[in-house]
Parts: structure tokens; C-alpha cells; sequence
């Protein structure tokens, strides 16, 4: 207690314990704080104060209160200073890649060039058009960095408030258990859109500062406008967001599973890695479409000519599939977890 | 005040909570807390108090049993039940990094029955009844161990209750603190509000309840108003006992009272007490002139009570 | 709480928790459904929905339907190989373009086809495409990789429509739509082949005829060729080739998708994008560096031709050749020899061929010894005598046949 006030002090019976003397039987002092900045009485009382307003003010409506708690979510995500620390990086490495590229371009567009069919192309296309180093940035980011941003905000989802405690008292506020998930869910969703649009904007801004701007070149050499090669990178985030939001769903699944917010986030990271290695080894490439992060870099299909939509939509389709597969499990798992910590 | 369970704010019914392994944490409990009671939820550590707590707030499944809150079948009752109880769970449990009103704002945005409109002011009031007004912008991770305990009863005071569940809410309070939530307590209570508290210590109970519940590994062993726990041991009646170097006189006098089971000791005697009003004792030794220097009469007390029903004291931590 | 205690989970109503893991338990199922939807659908639904027709009959309806030439279309086709070749360094690449890569894995194709000397390949790689445009006298060979668009000058015969058209033998596939392979397949229905027929297919959609080919000859490596045939257009819509020795087919080419509206003309009009490299060929030019490029190892090749004959015929034909490791090691590296130079090739080669020999199993019988290469199709003997011989047969066969 901050404050003791000598004033305060009063006559007590003795505790007990050790036998009391004659008279003072148990709860027989009636006892008051006498004032002090300790806890102090509010006159009418809060319960009978707050009771007079329950009539007046009908309760909220059911949507507004998911709103809310997202709203709550939101703010917490985007408030808390590590996952402002992710969104940083995430925005600084394609100032990075476009810095090193304006400085070193030749080199590095023709050593980047000698790789075929690893993006390398996508890199050489940067020094002549600076909108190229979104799809640039995001085909690099992609692999890893993005999933371990997403990584550290679902994992931690229901595992970090579990962690910490506070998940007993958002559970008898009560939140309920599937609102709670599913707004966990929608966050992380908003989290993942928020770091794909942070990469891009980072990118675009940095890549049109340092590069000519101009018409577009797709991947099989048509060429379109500098206002629809925005358009497209919007396709390219929404597209992106969507991969993640699997992932996320892997991510808030894992999380489910651990009171250790660590744990879930290393796991899901840890699975990311794995998958990548199972796809680049050929003797398992009937295994590869199931993959998810073999999706991810489906959005170059918004640089062909025509979009190639089936492929991205297929892509969209495993996203779902994964999102209703973990998104489920999590469901199954933590409606009927026995909050402990 | 609801629905028709009629006067108990909470109900179960056989509850029973087995862990995997066969370990039993809780064991056929049948608990009954009054409307309007503070009932003390009293048991050493690891007896099972807060898994029932868990167990009645929806957080543990329980394994067999029943139960009801404030007239709810649970849990199907949970969103019904939960926004009328205020709780307090195993300690204060914060985002470090937010103020101390931020935290409140979003366990209240967790509660779907909570009016977003109020909210401002249901927080401030929260917080200046526990006194945390001056800190309520300051950083949890910069609270004191006690600030922190009352921003957790602020929490659970946040909207209109009708039951407070307090796990050991003095845990971690000075002397002062203590009093000043048991002060908290009392004026909850006589709000109308039922007040359930759990705690290890006999003492802390026994000065703010008026009913009672015994835990020991995982059974109730005992429960009812204070009075009805009292007369358990009805059977041990009141002992006087007199200090005095004139034992022999005291003796006789007690014996001449028509008190029995007189007997001295060194520099005091004693009697059981019966019907006899303690006064009359004091003025019979009085007038005949034996020199008292002290007199006590020692009734039965609760702990007599409860070690016997535990095995164990209570202000022992466990 | 002790910790241990609350480590537990829920043993109670056991009920609500099947109820609640039905939930994920069903979405795994509905999306192992959603997978397997075809086939299955296919199956259940197994009532043929085209007319019945002999498999005389499909095929005349076919090759006549050949000969008059696709209709404009478009689609993805997508490659499949498993053919069980021991992993080459060289051939194991992921996204490669060259025809090598094609021998394994998985490779898609995109065609748009808009009738004669109208068409465009595209093939998508991760994060680049090549494509090749042919609208009337006008050829674009596009790499995205290099940023190179090649202009092929010279009118381009409607013998090379789609697969056929191999400009840079280099960066395209030589032999892959359904169309040029079923061709060859229609071809060798002759004798030695039970020929069957169901039409109750679907593929990419549509409904399809299959015709099955299977080798009467017990030692042909080959259990069955699949063929797919649309039906309406008898457009060939799939080829598998299924080994003995896998329920999976070893080679696969189908289409994934398809339709056959007339893709837009976008699809034929290419412009060199602003900053690409610009090159010109004449198509004549082009056949002849091609020529050159082969030519070195058709100079090997000739000597080998030579002494090429063929024992047996239809599908257990073996072809008997002079040959030795040390022409081995000059002839597997071809394959990827289209590209531009790349320093290492010559060592990587080396490494194949060694690799190639290490996976090989010694023979040996009245004729000498040798080696034997298998794979899930074809066998190769490389005798020490210094005679190779190759066949869709098995090895037994082939020491057989070496011993003749």
C-alpha cells in the first residue's frame, strides 16, 4: 500500500488465534477505514450507484460489443512497443534492399540476374522502375521475415494471455470463449494486414524515391500503367494478407496448445522453416501443393498478362483450407481448455 | 433476486474436479452461499479453494456435479451469470505496459453486457473506491504489490454486481491494506452484494464473514452461518479462569457459585463457566475478598473448531 | 494450485468434447473432399455421359479430327514426370527451364491457341515467364529473366504449331502438348496392344473419352498408356504412361484447365516492354544455330547412328548402338547445352555421368558384363564390350537381347 496513515490505525481484536479474551467474539468489531488515501467509501456505493444506470442504458447491442473488443485487441497489438519493434523492421528492410540497390545497381542486378527462376529477374527490374521493388521486397519478405512477424503476434494471441494471467479475467468478464478466439483471430488478421501494407508502402516510397517511375513491365513483357501497377500492388497486399492469415490461424491453433506465448511462436516459425525445406526437395514435389508457404509467392501471378487467376485463386483456396483446418482445431482446442494459469 | 433460485447466490451439487493422473482436487462438493452473505471460503493452501473458484467461474470443467450461479444452470448460464459477478482470481493480472485505467478499459471491453457509454465513468469510480484515482495513468509495471491487488478489485468492481469472488484478497497487502479490504468488504455487503472470499487465514475471515465454508484436500468438511459452525462444538462450554495468588479462596468461591470442574494450577484457578454470567463471578471473588488479578473467560472458539475439522491450524501458511 | 493439478484436462462430458473435435474433424474432411472431389465425383457419378463409342470408332473420330486441325482454345497443361531416374546433380533443379528439368517433377504450361500461326506458350516460373508469341509472320520469344525479347523473322510453318515450335531449343520443352504426344500414341495401336475404351472421364472439366493402351508383351516396361480424348472436340485432353511397377503414372501431360472459346487477341500481340533487350533472328538462322549447337553432338551421334539397329519391334523394341563411358560422359551434359555458356558445366556433366554410373547394377552373361541402368521406363545396358542398348523393357530383356 502506498500510504499508511498513522491515523488509521484501529482497535482491533485480537486475531483468533490464541485464544480471545472474554467478549470479543469473531466479527464483532465492526471496523472503518478511517480515510487516508487507502480504500475508501464511496458515498451510495458503487454497486447501488451503478445499478441506477443498468435501467437507463439498454445493454449494447451484440455487434457493437465484438466491435469493441476488437477495437480493445487492436489497440493492445498496436500499442505494444514489441510488436511496434516488428512493424519497424519490416518496414526498414526494403529502405534497405532499395538503398543497397541504388548504391551498388549494377552488380547486383546482374549477379541477381544469373539465378533464373528465383526471383533474381524481379531484383534486376528495381534499378528501372522503382515500383518494382514492392514486388521485390514483398517476394523476399515473404519466405520468412513476414511469417515470423505474424508468427509473434498469433502465437502470442491466447498463449501470452494465458501467460500472464490475464486470460482468466477476460474469460469471467466474461469475453466467451469463441467471441474471444474469434476476435483473436480477427486481429491477428488486421495485424497481418497492417504488416504486408507497412512492407509495401515502405517499398513504394523508398523505391520511387530513389528510382525512375513509370509504365510497368509484367513478367511475360506487357506493359501497363504506373496507376494500374498500383492497383495491382493493392491486388499483391490482399493477396499476401491472405497467406498470412493462414498462417496466422497455424500461429493461434499452436497457441492454444501452450501457456508459454515463446513456445507457440518458435513452433509455428519452426514449422515455416520445415515446410520451406520439404518444398525446395524434388522427390517430394507431390507434397508440395498442400504446402503453404508454396502459395505465398503466387501473387506474382498479378504480373502476368492476363492475371493469372486460377492459380491465385487455387492459392486463395488453400489459404482457406488452412484457415478453417487450424481455425477449427483452435476452436475444438480452446473451448474447452481448462484455464489454469 | 432473479431467477428463481431463490435465496443462494451459488449452488453445486456433487461438484467434482479429478485431474488426469486420478488426482482429486475437488471432491463431491455441495456449497451453498446465501444471498446478501459474505461467505468465507476458508482452507489451507492446495485444499481445493481455487479450483472450485475456477470450477464456479466457468474457467475449469469440472468432472461431475452441478452447479448454479446466481440462479444460472452453469455453464450454459455464463453469459447470462458472469457480467453480475465480480472476480478476483489467484492474484492481479495486468498488461504491464498499459495505465492502470487502460487495463480496466479493456476487461471492460471484454464484457459484452458492459454499456461502452458508461464505461468512463464506471473505470473512474472503480478507481477512486480503491483508491487508485492519483495512479490511475501510471503504468501497471510501476504499481507496488498492493496498488496492483486493488487494481484487481477495482476490476471486479467495475460494473453492477451481484456476487464478488475474491481468491485470497489479501494476499500480498500490509496490515493496513488488509483492513482497509475488509473494510471494502463490509461496505460491498451492505450493499446487498454477496460476497465470496477465500483465504487460508481463520482471523481474516472470521472479522468480515458471516458465513462460513470449510475446505480440507478437496472436501467441504463443514459450512453454515458462524453461529451454526460455533455450536459444533457445543459440547466444550466456556471455561473461567482466574488469576490470583489466593487459589485456594478463588477455589471455593467458583465451587460456591455452583460452578463445576474447579481446579487450581499455579497463581490461578478455573471453573467451567455454565450458566453463570461472568459479572457474578467477578463480584463473588470480590467480596470475599480474594485478590484477582486477572479473570478471562475463554469460550470456545472457531479455530478449536476447525482444527478439529482439518487437522490443522489456519494461520499457518501451508 | 499445485501445478501438477492443473496440468489435467477435462475428462468430464465426454460427449461435448467429440462434438467439439467433430468440428475440425469435419473440416479436414471437407477439404480432403474438396481435394478429391474429381475423381470421386467422377466415380460416383459414373454414368457415362457421352455416347458410347468402339474404340475403332474414337479413334478415326479423333485422327480425323486431327487432321482438320485444333480449335482455337486455351488452357494450362501440366507435366508430370516420375520416370524413377536416379537424381542427377544437373537434373534435380527446381524452376529450371530446360528441357532436362522437364525429366522431373512437376511443370506447367499455359497455351492460348487461336488457330493457325495464332498462338502463345507461356511458361510461368516463380517470379518470371518466358513466352512465345506467334501471331501470323511475327515470333516473340520474351524471357522475363534476362529481360530479352527475341524477334524470330521468317514465316513460321503450321508444322510447328504449338508443341512443334522449338526456336530456342534451349528455353522451351520440345515435345509437350496432348496433342503431338497422342499422336504418337495413336500411331503404335497396332497388334501388340490390347486397346480399351470407357467414356465416362472427366478431365479439366470436361468429358472425355480414354482410350487405354495396353502391351500384350510381358516384358515391356510400359503396364498401360491413358489417353484422354475431349468429348466433343476429340481434342486430347490428357496422356498418362503408367509403369509396371507404380499404381501413380511415371509421365503425365494434361490439361489442368481448359476452354475453348477463342482466347482474346491481347494474348498474340506482344510489344518489347521500354529497357528490354532487343534481339532479331531470322527463323532460318535460328534452325541453324540450332543445327550448330547439335551439330557437335550429332557428330558423335553420326558415328553412333552408324552402327544404331533395332532388335524386336513395338513396344519391346531395343536399340542396340556402339557406345562407351567415355562418350557417356560427352553426351549427357547436351541436354542443358542450350543456354549460354555457364562456367562449370563441363565438370557438372562429368559429375552426372558419374553419378549416372554409380547407380548403375553390374550384369553380366555368355556375352561379357556390363551395366544396367533402370528406371520406372526405360532400361539402358552399357555392355564393357562397348555396345549400349535402350528399350522400354526390362533388364532381363535387355541381357537377353545382348546376348543375341
Amino acid at each position: 500500500m502506498s500510504t499508511v496513515d498513522g491515523t488509521g490505525i484501529v482497535t482491533e481484536a485480537e486475531p483468533a488465534g490464541k485464544g480471545a479474551t472474554a467478549g470479543s467474539g469473531p466479527a464483532a468489531v465492526p471496523e472503518r477505514s478511517s480515510g487516508g488515501a487507502g480504500l475508501r467509501a464511496v458515498p451510495g456505493g458503487l454497486s447501488a450507484g451503478a445499478r441506477e444506470q443498468a435501467p437507463a442504458s439498454r445493454p449494447p447491442g451484440a455487434l457493437r460489443a465484438w466491435w469493441r473488443l476488437l477495437g480493445s485487441e487492436a489497440g493492445l497489438t498496436f500499442r505494444r512497443p514489441r510488436n511496434l519493434a516488428v512493424l519497424a523492421v519490416l518496414a526498414a528492410i526494403p529502405v534497405l534492399i532499395g538503398v543497397v540497390m541504388r548504391l551498388f545497381a549494377e552488380p547486383l542486378a546482374a549477379g541477381a540476374a544469373d539465378g533464373p527462376g528465383n526471383g533474381g529477374a524481379i531484383f534486376a527490374q528495381v534499378a528501372g522502375n522503382g515500383l518494382f521493388l514492392t514486388f521485390a521486397a514483398l517476394s523476399l519478405l515473404v519466405q520468412l521475415m513476414l511469417p515470423v512477424a505474424v508468427a509473434v503476434v498469433a502465437g502470442d494471441a491466447v498463449a501470452g494471455e494465458a501467460g500472464a494471467g490475464t486470460l482468466r479475467y477476460l474469460l469471467t468478464a466474461p469475453a466467451g470463449r469463441t467471441r474471444l478466439l474469434a476476435v483473436k483471430y480477427g486481429n491477428a488478421v488486421l495485424f497481418c494486414l497492417a504488416a504486408v501494407s507497412v512492407i509495401a508502402v515502405s517499398a513504394l516510397v523508398i523505391g520511387l524515391a530513389l528510382f525512375p517511375a513509370g509504365p510497368i513491365t509484367l513478367l511475360s513483357g506487357t506493359t501497363i500503367s504506373f496507376a494500374e501497377g498500383l492497383l495491382r500492388i493493392g491486388l499483391v497486399v490482399l493477396y499476401v494478407t491472405a497467406g498470412m492469415a493462414a498462417l496466422a490461424a497455424v500461429a493461434l491453433a499452436l497457441s492454444t496448445l501452450t501457456e508459454a506465448a515463446i513456445g507457440a511462436i518458435a513452433a509455428t516459425v519452426v514449422a515455416v522453416i520445415v515446410t520451406q525445406v520439404l518444398s525446395v526437395v524434388p522427390q517430394l514435389s507431390w507434397l508440395h501443393p498442400y504446402l503453404l508457404p508454396q502459395w505465398w509467392n503466387g501473387f506474382d501471378g498479378v504480373l502476368r498478362d492476363p492475371v493469372a487467376t486460377a492459380e491465385m485463386g487455387q492459392g486463395l483456396l488453400v489459404f482457406a483450407a488452412y484457415t478453417a483446418i487450424f481455425g477449427s482445431i483452435a476452436w475444438a482446442r480452446f473451448t474447452g481448455k481448462d484455464i489454469t494459469s | 433476486m432473479t431467477t428463481g433460485a431463490g435465496d443462494h447466490s451459488i449452488v453445486t451439487r456433487g461438484l467434482t474436479k479429478r485431474f488426469r493422473g486420478g488426482q482429486v482436487a475437488v471432491d463431491d462438493l455441495h456449497l451453498s452461499v446465501p444471498r446478501g452473505s459474505v461467505f468465507g471460503f476458508l482452507g489451507p493452501n492446495g485444499s481445493g479453494k481455487t479450483t472450485t473458484i475456477r470450477m464456479l467461474l466457468g474457467l475449469v470443467t469440472p468432472t461431475g456435479g452441478a452447479w448454479e450461479l446466481l440462479g444460472a444452470p452453469m455453464p450454459g448460464g455464463i453469459p447470462a451469470a458472469l457480467p453480475r459477478v465480480g472476480a478476483l482470481v489467484e492474484g492481479p493480472a495486468f498488461y504491464p505496459y498499459l495505465s492502470g485505467e487502460a487495463n480496466l478499459r479493456r476487461y471492460d471491453a471484454a464484457d459484452p453486457a458492459a454499456d461502452p457509454r458508461t464505461a468512463s465513468r464506471r473505470i473512474a469510480l472503480a478507481l477512486e473506491r480503491v483508491g487508485l484515482s492519483a495512479a490511475a495513468r501510471k503504468r501497471y509495471r510501476a504499481y507496488s504489490l498492493g496498488m496492483r491487488q486493488r487494481l484487481a478489485i477495482a476490476a471486479a468492481l467495475l460494473g453492477p454486481r451481484e456476487l464478488l469472488v475474491l481468491d485470497e484478497p489479501t494476499n500480498g497487502l500490509d496490515p493496513q491494506g488488509t483492513r482497509e479490504v475488509r473494510a471494502l468488504v463490509k461496505e460491498i455487503a451492505a450493499d446487498g452484494t454477496t460476497v465470496f472470499v477465500s483465504s487460508h487465514l481463520l482471523a481474516e475471515v472470521e472479522q468480515m464473514c458471516t458465513h462460513l465454508g470449510v475446505m480440507r484436500t478437496g472436501r467441504l468438511v463443514a459450512q453454515g452461518s458462524l453461529a451454526e459452525l460455533r455450536e459444533l462444538n457445543a459440547g466444550e462450554t466456556a471455561v473461567v479462569r482466574v488469576e490470583t495468588p489466593d487459589t485456594a479462596e478463588a477455589a471455593s468461591v467458583l465451587a460456591g457459585l455452583g460452578l463445576a470442574g474447579v481446579r487450581t494450577g499455579d497463581g490461578e484457578a478455573g471453573a467451567e463457566l455454565g450458566a453463570v454470567a461472568p459479572e457474578r463471578i467477578t463480584a463473588a471473588l470480590v467480596a470475599a475478598g480474594v485478590a484477582v488479578r486477572g479473570l478471562a473467560v475463554r469460550r470456545p472458539s472457531l479455530e478449536d473448531v476447525f482444527v478439529g475439522l482439518t487437522g490443522e491450524g489456519f494461520d499457518v501458511d501451508g | 494450485m499445485s501445478e501438477q493439478q492443473q496440468r489435467g484436462t477435462r475428462e468430464p462430458a465426454r460427449g461435448s468434447r467429440v462434438v467439439r473435435w467433430g468440428v475440425p474433424i469435419a473440416a479436414v474432411a471437407v477439404v480432403a473432399g474438396a481435394i478429391g472431389a474429381g475423381p470421386v465425383i467422377a466415380a460416383v457419378q459414373g454414368d457415362p455421359v457421352l455416347p458410347e463409342r468402339t474404340a475403332e470408332r474414337l479413334l478415326a473420330d479423333a485422327l480425323k479430327a486431327a487432321e482438320s486441325g485444333p480449335e482455337p482454345m486455351s488452357g494450362t497443361v501440366l507435366q508430370t514426370a516420375s520416370l524413377g531416374i536416379p537424381a542427377l546433380p544437373q537434373l534435380s533443379g527446381t524452376g529450371g527451364t530446360s528441357p532436362a528439368a522437364l525429366l522431373t517433377g512437376s511443370h506447367e504450361l499455359k497455351v492460348w491457341y487461336g488457330g493457325e500461326n495464332r498462338f502463345r506458350l507461356a511458361m510461368p516460373g516463380r517470379m518470371s515467364e518466358t513466352d512465345l508469341i506467334v501471331n501470323g509472320d511475327q515470333a516473340w520469344l520474351w524471357e522475363s529473366d534476362s529481360s530479352t525479347a527475341t524477334r524470330i523473322k521468317g514465316s513460321v510453318k503450321a508444322e510447328n504449331a504449338p508443341g512443334n515450335a522449338t526456336p530456342h531449343p534451349g528455353a522451351l520443352p520440345t515435345a509437350t502438348t496432348p496433342q503431338q504426344i497422342a499422336e504418337e500414341v495413336l500411331r503404335r495401336a497396332d497388334a501388340d496392344t490390347a486397346v480399351g475404351v470407357s467414356s465416362s472421364e472427366k478431365v479439366a472439366g470436361r468429358d472425355a473419352y480414354q482410350l487405354t493402351l495396353a502391351p500384350r508383351d510381358a516384358s515391356s516396361l510400359v503396364k498401360e498408356v491413358k489417353l484422354a480424348l475431349d468429348g466433343e472436340t476429340f481434342v486430347p485432353l490428357r496422356v498418362q504412361v503408367y509403369a509396371r511397377s507404380a499404381a501413380e503414372p511415371a509421365f503425365e501431360i494434361g490439361f489442368t484447365s481448359v476452354s475453348f472459346t477463342p482466347p482474346a487477341p491481347e494474348n498474340f500481340t506482344f510489344t518489347p516492354p521500354p529497357g528490354a533487350t532487343v534481339k532479331e533472328q531470322s527463323l532460318d538462322e535460328l534452325v541453324e544455330k540450332a543445327d550448330t549447337e547439335a551439330q557437335a553432338r550429332q557428330e558423335k551421334g553420326e558415328r553412333l547412328a552408324d552402327g544404331l539397329k533395332t532388335v524386336g519391334e513395338g513396344w519391346t523394341t531395343v536399340a542396340v548402338m556402339p557406345f562407351s563411358e567415355q562418350d557417356l560422359r560427352g553426351q549427357v551434359p547436351g541436354q542443358g547445352a542450350g543456354r549460354q555458356g555457364q562456367g562449370g558445366q563441363e565438370d557438372a556433366s562429368g559429375a552426372a555421368a558419374d553419378a549416372l554410373l554409380e547407380a548403375a547394377t553390374p550384369v553380366s552373361g555368355p556375352w561379357g558384363s556390363g551395366k544396367v541402368v533402370r528406371t520406372k521406363l526405360v532400361s539402358a545396358l552399357l555392355t564393357d564390350d562397348g555396345r549400349l542398348l535402350v528399350g522400354a523393357v526390362t533388364p532381363e530383356k535387355l541381357v537377353e537381347v545382348a546376348g543375341r
